[in-house]
């Protein structure tokens, strides 16, 4: 068979999608029954890897480059750090506690690792993979985020009932606010303006203005809302107790929509490019994917056993 | 039957103050069974969210709100008592979700338990199916064996083999 060789404008369009950093290519989705991580080739919606993890992988955090992976082991009490294109582990990090919610810093080589059982995060230094200082906040801080600008640092502290805003260049928490009841999936709108928190007890949504420090509205969605993820001026809720993605709008804070989704859905992102929402569902082991304008899910990938994906997983 | 179950589910010793944090790994048990009568007839037992006298297990069934999502129900135990909630009901799809919003870890030693049962239509025949996702009675680090994951699994699944086969039976022989 002759080969063709690209031109004109098909070479130019291979040429950008090659350099790849607009559109996500894959989804890194931590297994945690199956102690493993599946990479999903998001194009054409299929697994294809499977990384053996140990120690019940659960949160996900990805390098400034995404070419590191970051995946937290809470039974492990352990940090693993993964090449996403080798799909090797490179190292890993003893912590002790119980390490669950992660977030990396959007310039520097620094991920912060939230300690469920000792009420603190852990700032740990990504170059020589150690933890070069440590953070009090409220009791077990669940998720995390960073702002855009890399100055402040966010934990639903759960247990507290409260999200710690933490100064980064101080390595200290300056601020608290009281959200809803058990907060555990924290994320920061793209313009760095505000933060939404999913509060699994209270089964709602707080809505905080994060330079003001404080609640500016809440949304109720289904029961056991796990995490959010943000596209299209839409906020996409897991509720994990009724299987259901609940939609909302974030000017008016109504519900839009609440699609039948899967068993448990947990982790959810939003592909930064297209804005398609990506959800990771822990009762069938599978990866779904909604189109945030039709608010339709389109496509289903099947990854390990107990998907979790806490976290940024999309790169 | 009953005492089996009951040795299963039953656990002892003294607890430490009861934190609200969860174990670090989310546990799963799903159990499904064939059953030679049509999902119908067997929707009709298993979709009353207010009796679960069908199970074998619990010795009463108390509660409110009927079927409507948010009913609540008190399932007893020879070693206690269980409350529930129904997070969601679909007639349509024979389905219903529910969660546990109070039990002693000692009668079931289990946390933060959501589970939903499905029944599927298969011609003449049909499938239930019982999952659970549920973390362990211990919430923190280094748990006593009775309240470990796998003392957490083992009751779960206990149950719900235990509950299935007697509705099997129950179903088949015409009851």
């Amino acid at each position: 068979m002759p080969v063709v060789r690209p031109t004109g404008i098909l070479a130019l369009a291979l040429a950008f999608a090659g350099a790849g950093a607009a559109v996500a290519q894959e989804a890194l989705v931590t297994n945690q029954p199956a102690d493993s991580l599946s990479v999903v080739d998001l194009a054409q919606m299929k697994t294809v890897a499977e990384i053996s993890l140990s120690g019940k992988p659960a949160g996900i955090a990805l390098s400034p480059d995404r070419k590191t992976a970051y995946v937290t082991a809470p039974e492990g009490k352990a940090l693993i750090e993964i090449d996403a294109a080798s799909h090797t582990i490179k190292r890993q990090l003893d912590l002790g506690g119980g390490p669950l919610g992660i977030a990396a810093h959007p310039s520097r080589p620094e991920v912060y690792v939230a300690d469920w059982y000792t009420h603190k995060i852990v700032v740990i230094d990504t170059e020589k993979l150690a933890v070069v200082g440590e953070v009090a906040v409220g009791q077990s801080p669940s998720g995390l985020a960073v702002t855009p600008d890399g100055e402040l640092l966010l934990s639903a502290d759960r247990d507290s009932d409260q999200v710690s805003v933490v100064d980064l260049a101080k390595r200290a928490a300056v601020a608290t606010i009281k959200v809803g009841t058990r907060p555990f999936g924290i994320t920061i709108s793209d313009d760095g303006t505000r933060a939404y928190t999913a509060n699994v007890a209270s089964n709602d949504v707080t809505v905080i203005d994060i330079a003001a420090r404080k609640v500016v509205g809440s949304v109720k969605v289904g029961r056991g809302p796990y995490a959010v993820a943000l596209s299209k001026g839409k906020g996409f809720v897991t509720d994990q107790f009724v299987g259901t993605i609940s939609v909302f709008d974030t000017q008016t804070l109504g519900i839009l929509k609440t699609i039948e989704a899967c068993d448990h859905p947990e982790g959810i992102e939003q592909s930064a490019a297209d804005g398609a929402v990506y959800v990771a569902c822990w009762g069938d082991n599978k990866l779904l994917k909604i189109d945030p304008v039709e608010l339709k899910i389109t496509a289903k990938a099947e990854v390990g056993d107990g998907p979790r994906a806490f976290g940024k997983f999309l790169r | 039957m009953l005492k089996k179950l009951a040795l299963i589910i039953a656990v002892a010793g003294l607890l430490p103050a009861a934190a609200l944090a969860h174990g670090p790994s989310r546990q799963k048990v799903k159990e499904e069974i064939e059953i030679n009568v049509p999902a119908a007839k067997v929707w009709a037992v298993v979709g009353n969210f207010q009796d679960m006298g069908w199970t074998g297990v619990f010795t009463k069934t108390e509660g409110t709100g009927g079927n409507e999502a948010g009913a609540t129900r008190v399932l007893t135990l020879p070693t206690g008592t269980i409350d529930e909630k129904l997070n969601k009901y679909n007639a349509e799809s024979m389905m219903y979700a529910y969660e546990i919003t109070n039990v002693d870890i000692k009668v079931v030693p289990v946390t933060n338990y959501s589970s939903s049962i499905t029944v599927t239509a298969d011609g003449d025949k049909s499938k239930v199916e019982w999952k659970g996702a549920f973390y362990r009675g211990y919430t923190l680090n280094d748990p006593p064996p009775e309240f470990n994951d796998e003392a957490a699994v083992k009751a779960v699944e206990g149950l719900y083999k235990t509950a299935l086969d007697n509705l099997k039976k129950k179903l088949e022989a015409g009851g």
